[in-house]
């Protein structure tokens, strides 16, 4: 291994976590192993050897009091935990015999995942719609205020459409054994 | 009779169901995974993530409960309504058995058949 730390930008929304691993995956076939997710977006990577790496990610809103024994958890099972970025925890495991490692054994727990994803989301939406006539204050309907509008606006279409991809996401789920 | 707060957490599901016979006796998550997957001959393979989340639960229903620390690790132990629960499946599991032994053919067919071997 060179050491050599390689940054990459990419964006993941909160729902193509799947798209994330293996997007994570395919680097470590290259060589690049991830080392740290220091910003939304920001991936750091050393450089080394390519590599067969499943990644996962978990999505915990964890008290300082049980992250500990959680990490040690997946830790003891074989699981390498390699950054972290507001309730997402990124864990690799090595492939040496063609295993099929999954942090979820069962339907009912990986649907617990997504639906606390969907609440983190959930909440904000009412958020932002209380928020939006306030933005701006008494300034009334200048320039600045329109684009404000605009953006908040924005940024609610996206949660909606996040929400509605993990609700599909959960009930396809459900469907599945 | 007691029985009215544990049947709300019957059936239990497989995985619970190990995981509670696993903490029988004290012992910290990964040792459960390691036991549970035993005991149950294979047919239980618990995940990291599975594992925690069932901690969780199980501890907020009060069917265990933390009894210790290992370094990092927390060690878990059933607790008095967790064993209460576990012979409620226990017997649920016993009336099943038995019904297959009383109503299905091919059961007693096969059972009859082990029997003869030995």
């Amino acid at each position: 291994m060179t050491n050599e730390l390689v940054t990459k930008q990419k964006w993941f929304w909160a729902w193509q976590d799947e798209k994330e691993e293996a997007w994570l995956a395919e680097m470590a076939q290259q060589g690049l192993h991830l080392n740290d997710v220091p910003f939304p977006g920001s991936y750091q990577f050393k450089n080394g050897e390519p590599a067969d790496y499943v990644y996962r990610l978990d999505y915990q809103s964890l008290k300082t009091k049980d992250k500990d024994s959680y990490l040690q958890l997946f830790a003891d099972s074989g699981w390498e935990q390699v950054g972290e970025m507001g309730g997402w925890v990124y864990f690799r495991y090595k492939i040496d015999h063609g295993e099929a490692p999954e942090i979820y054994s069962d339907r009912e727990s990986k649907i617990g995942k997504y639906q606390r994803i969907l609440t983190f989301l959930a909440i904000l939406l009412p958020l932002m719609v209380v928020m939006m006539p306030n933005i701006g204050g008494a300034e009334g309907y200048g320039p600045f205020f329109i684009i404000l509008e605009a953006l908040a606006f924005a940024i609610m279409i996206l949660l909606s459409f996040g929400i509605i991809q993990l609700v599909r996401r959960i009930n396809q789920l459900k469907k599945t054994d | 009779m007691e029985d009215k707060p544990i049947t709300k957490h019957l059936p239990l599901t497989e995985a619970t169901y190990y995981i509670l016979l696993a903490l029988v006796t004290p012992k910290h998550g990964y040792a459960v995974m390691q036991d549970a997957e035993e005991i149950s001959q294979g047919t239980i393979r618990l995940a990291p993530g599975t594992l925690y989340g069932a901690f969780t639960t199980l501890e907020n229903n009060k069917l265990i409960s933390m009894v210790g620390k290992e370094g990092r690790r927390k060690i878990y132990q059933i607790t008095e309504t967790g064993i209460r629960v576990l012979l409620g499946q226990i017997q649920r599991m016993e009336i099943m058995l038995q019904s297959a032994a009383k109503n299905f053919d091919l059961w007693q067919e096969r059972t009859a058949e082990e029997e003869s071997h030995d």
